[in-house]
């Protein structure tokens, strides 16, 4: 019940918080601009005024990519640059941006005003950024200790089948997706009681995330099980369209772009949608152990 | 004595297993060399104890003094091999890992003992510490038409798998692995001035240039064993009283070479294509691969049939080896080859089916035509590689050849091409090399690539059909012989001269001096599109004219230029596409000779845009990119691949970030 009561009020929550969420995505577009924009004139460079970009029409073409030369070597150092800038900024801007997102997801926010996102977001960060960190730091360990290591051994030992390795592969990936799971659930948990909290207490924060995940195993699980799902089912259809579709004109270039921008747009309201749930989930556990107690 | 063997090997031929007719009707080849060994595997000692019965008939006008054999196993008996010098092989191998080949007794079929006669050669780097090649002097010269028959015991030590033969734990793969004759060259054959075996030493990038030969062999090895051979199993037998091991008898016939492979783990199966019966070795889990493996193995055997020559054999085995014995897959020893694939091999990937396809490609381009693959590899892996990319984007799609999904295709040429093109070392030397001539590690780009790459040159200049009768010629006149590079130019010479007359010269040796001869590089590049406003002809008249005038406003004319360049020093004849603004088109023929050509076009049309080798049948041109220049560029797709990049990232990072 508290479940469904908790993912309803996240789907509200999250439009609630829609203005935030195109702040998010205004600064997610203009950092990725800061790479693809480069990227795009190096290109046009490479390819001067060929007709080569006819074997571009449906699709990657690697002959022509390769034949870009010395060309292609900078579009390669432009996007690994790049994306490493974009990874390190991302990050701190989303850690930054988190803490507006998840202060509007709280019962007691009233209308979203811009000033209490950025004044919630400034307030949070250290707390947030530190949460992130330490979180995404296990999450890489789990994959190294669930994962590479027992697939490794497996795949090195000598009485070990092929298919062997392949079965490990798929066991390991599955108990890491379900670990996966709890440390996001341990990351909201977190951010959500921070939020909540005058004092940036980051640590506090994540042995309370912890503390809840486990205690509220049951209702918390499956919660973040199924927003998970829906997060990467959604991740794999946009995959498909955005795949799929191989506009021929300017005009459909310019319908593609804001096609992908809309879905990346429902891809952050899911993702507060996620915020929303588990801030809610959490308040009702606390609500409810207090009239126990 | 001569007439005595003469009279003793034609006997043998009719009466031995060996020199009968079982399998086809007619022998294919002249069968110079034959073998008849009794082998018994050791799962303990890891070794092949084997009893050799062998013969070489002396087809030459010579009196020849010795024989010549190859120990391939001995490659990995010290760190001074040759082979190990030049790859490093062994250089993670314990002692016990390590491989040989003794010869305890060798004598000639009377009893003449040939032990005293021995003697380890390096007719190639003179390496004292290589001993893949062993002589033998004969007590007496073998005069023109004479047999030498040999009676050899020798005990095989496998290395773990190395270079496509060994052993781990209790898989199998042996081969290079008993005596083998090297080629005795008459003067006139291949590049021959006088008579002399050619028997090369072990090299990290060749092995094979053999005679067809007739195989009788009998392998013995632990009964729960599943075994793999070239040629045809004519009989199993439980082979002692305890009953613990079994002996297989296998017969091929003209083939050059014989490997075998035994492990407890095979599944077989098998399947057919018209007179061929397959056979499918491979890990009981890879069940999924087996139709993969049947279907490509199909196309390729249907594609050459029909466009080079019949396969001429009845049998057929594919070893797709566990992955513990990977070091022994894809690798060719004709009616048996070794594929590569996985547990799990996306549908998309046609990785196995390349590899299964270029071995099996060897059946001909080595097997059949039976080159040098020491002194020529181009003959063999280029020319095999050319054919491999041709069936494979026939069969699994024009630009999908290689990999197939939505998001990326990759045409199996394209591999090859850009491995050509793009290669640091692509003018360091010419395809005329021998094998261990290649430097910095170009082996590899030159000998498959850089060679598929001028073929399909020489087919876009040539025409397909006309490349096709190349081959079929190519097969016609040398197939179960030893042709060398200059007979090959020869059937070009002589099929291009015969299906197009003069059209490209006299022959096709300009095409050959700069490809396969040279190193230069081809690119063709468009310079620039001039478009120049004129005034008509008509003009002057028309500006005194006021009907004519008002007639001549809109209607402009022009004075346009393409100005083409040829920017490296391979000159080919290219084709060049014009196209006009009104939609009108024109193609020119260029020889591609000259630094520079223009086209000169007046009329009231522009040049919208231009393109040298508008079907990309140039492939040996280093940049396609300048090829073409456009007045107008369209940057829709540019635009679509950033934007799409743009949303990924967006996404990524959103994922990444909790």
């Amino acid at each position: 019940m508290k479940v469904i009561a908790s993912v309803r009020s996240g789907i509200s929550s999250s439009f609630k918080a829609l203005k935030g969420v195109v702040v998010v995505w205004l600064f997610s577009i203009l950092l990725v601009s800061l790479v693809a924009m480069p990227m795009r004139s190096a290109l046009k460079a490479g390819l001067g005024d060929s007709m080569i970009t006819e074997k571009l029409a449906k699709g990657i073409d690697i002959e022509v990519l390769a034949d870009l030369g010395s060309n292609f070597k900078s579009l390669i150092s432009y996007f690994s640059s790049g994306l490493l800038m974009i990874l390190i900024t991302g990050f701190l801007i989303n850690s930054f941006l988190a803490g507006g997102l998840f202060n509007s997801m709280k019962a007691s926010s009233g209308i979203f005003s811009a000033g209490e996102f950025f004044r919630s977001s400034s307030k949070n960060f250290w707390s947030f950024f530190v949460i992130s960190l330490l979180i995404c730091t296990i999450i890489l360990l789990m994959l190294i200790l669930i994962v590479v290591i027992p697939v490794s051994v497996v795949a090195q030992s000598e009485i070990s089948s092929e298919g062997s390795v392949f079965k490990t592969v798929f066991i390991t990936v599955l108990i890491f997706l379900i670990v996966l799971t709890l440390l996001f659930l341990v990351a909201d948990y977190a951010r959500a009681w921070q939020v909540s909290k005058e004092k940036n207490a980051c640590f506090k924060a994540l042995g309370f995330g912890f503390r809840q995940t486990f205690r509220t195993f049951l209702s918390s699980f499956p919660l973040m099980l199924v927003l998970l799902a829906v997060q990467m089912l959604y991740g794999w259809l946009v995959l498909i369209i955005l795949s799929g579709i191989k506009p021929q004109t300017g005009a459909g270039i310019l319908l593609l772009f804001l096609l992908s921008q809309i879905l990346f747009i429902v891809k952050i309201l899911l993702k507060t949608w996620r915020y929303g749930s588990v801030t809610r989930l959490m308040e009702l556990n606390i609500s409810t152990s207090i009239t126990q107690q | 004595m001569t007439k005595f063997f003469t009279i003793l090997f034609a006997g043998l031929f009719y009466v031995t297993p060996s020199g009968s007719q079982i399998i086809n009707k007619k022998p294919l080849s002249v069968r110079q060399t034959g073998y008849t060994i009794d082998a018994t595997l050791d799962p303990v000692t890891k070794t092949v104890a084997g009893i050799m019965d062998a013969y070489w008939v002396n087809m030459s006008t010579d009196n020849v003094e010795d024989i010549q054999l190859h120990l391939y196993m001995n490659a990995f008996r010290n760190s001074k091999s040759t082979l190990n010098i030049e790859s490093g092989a062994l250089s993670d191998k314990k002692d016990s890992e390590r491989g040989w080949i003794d010869i305890p007794s060798i004598t000639e079929r009377n009893g003449t003992d040939l032990i005293p006669a021995m003697k380890f050669i390096s007719p190639d780097d003179g390496n004292l510490s290589d001993q893949t090649v062993l002589k033998v002097l004969l007590p007496k010269p073998a005069g023109p038409g004479d047999t030498v028959f040999i009676h050899v015991s020798f005990e095989t030590k496998l290395p773990s798998v190395i270079r496509r033969t060994g052993y781990k734990d209790d898989f199998y793969f042996v081969a290079q692995w008993f005596p083998k004759f090297g080629v005795y060259e008459p003067a006139g054959m291949r590049y021959e001035t006088k008579g002399a075996w050619n028997c090369h030493q072990f090299h990290a990038n060749s092995e094979f240039y053999s005679n067809h030969s007739l195989y009788n062999v009998k392998i013995t090895v632990p009964k729960e064993y599943i075994v793999g051979a070239g040629g045809i199993q004519m009989a199993e037998s439980a082979s002692d009283k305890t009953d613990s091991t079994k002996t297989l008898t296998f017969l091929a016939e003209d083939i050059v070479d014989f490997a075998w492979t035994a492990w407890p783990g095979y599944a077989v199966f098998t399947d057919q294509w018209e007179h061929v019966k397959i056979t499918l070795l491979l890990p009981k889990e890879r069940v999924e691969q087996v139709t993969r493996q049947f279907t490509a193995v199909k196309y390729a055997l249907g594609y050459l049939a029909k466009n080079v020559g019949p396969y001429p054999w009845t049998y057929l085995t594919i070893v797709d080896p566990p992955a513990k014995g990977n070091g022994s897959g894809g690798m060719e020893y004709t009616t048996l080859f070794t594929s590569e694939s996985s547990y799990i091999v996306p549908e998309f990937i046609h990785f196995p089916e390349m590899v299964t396809i270029h071995e099996f490609g060897h059946a001909y381009f080595m097997g059949i035509l039976a080159s040098n693959e020491f002194e020529e590899p181009w003959l063999d892996e280029g020319v095999n590689t050319f054919w491999e990319e041709r069936i494979m984007d026939h069969y699994y799609g024009e630009n999908s050849g290689m990999i197939d999904h939505p998001f990326l295709k990759v045409a199996d040429k394209s591999m090859g091409r850009l491995s050509y093109v793009h290669s640091e070392g692509r003018q360091a030397v010419s395809n005329k090399e021998y094998s261990w001539n290649y430097p910095h590690g170009t082996y590899g780009m030159m000998s498959y690539n850089k060679t598929a790459t001028w073929l399909y040159t020489l087919m876009g200049i040539i025409g397909e059909e006309t490349t096709n009768e190349v081959f079929r010629e190519y097969y016609k006149k040398w197939a179960f012989k030893h042709p060398s590079g200059k007979d090959f130019v020869n059937v070009v010479n002589e099929v291009v001269t015969k299906m197009h007359g003069d059209k490209f010269g006299r022959d096709m040796n300009w095409f050959f001096d700069q490809t396969l001869y040279g190193t230069g590089l081809c690119d063709y590049k468009v310079v620039r599109i001039i478009n120049n406003k004129v005034e008509s002809p008509n003009d002057s008249l028309a500006k005194s004219d006021s009907i004519n005038k008002s007639r001549n406003v809109n209607d402009q004319f022009y004075n346009s230029i393409v100005q083409l360049e040829r920017v490296e020093e391979v000159m080919l004849p290219v084709e060049v596409l014009i196209h006009f603004k009104n939609g009108e088109e024109i193609l020119e023929s260029w020889d591609g000779k000259s630094r520079f050509k223009d086209f000169v076009y007046n009329g009231r049309r522009m040049v919208e845009w231009v393109k040298i080798d508008p079907e990309f049948k140039i492939r040996m041109d280093i940049n396609y990119i300048n090829n073409s220049l456009t007045v107008d560029p369209d940057w829709v797709p540019v635009r679509r691949l950033t934007d799409k990049l743009i949303s990924f990232m967006q996404f990524f990072i959103s994922f990444i970030s909790l």
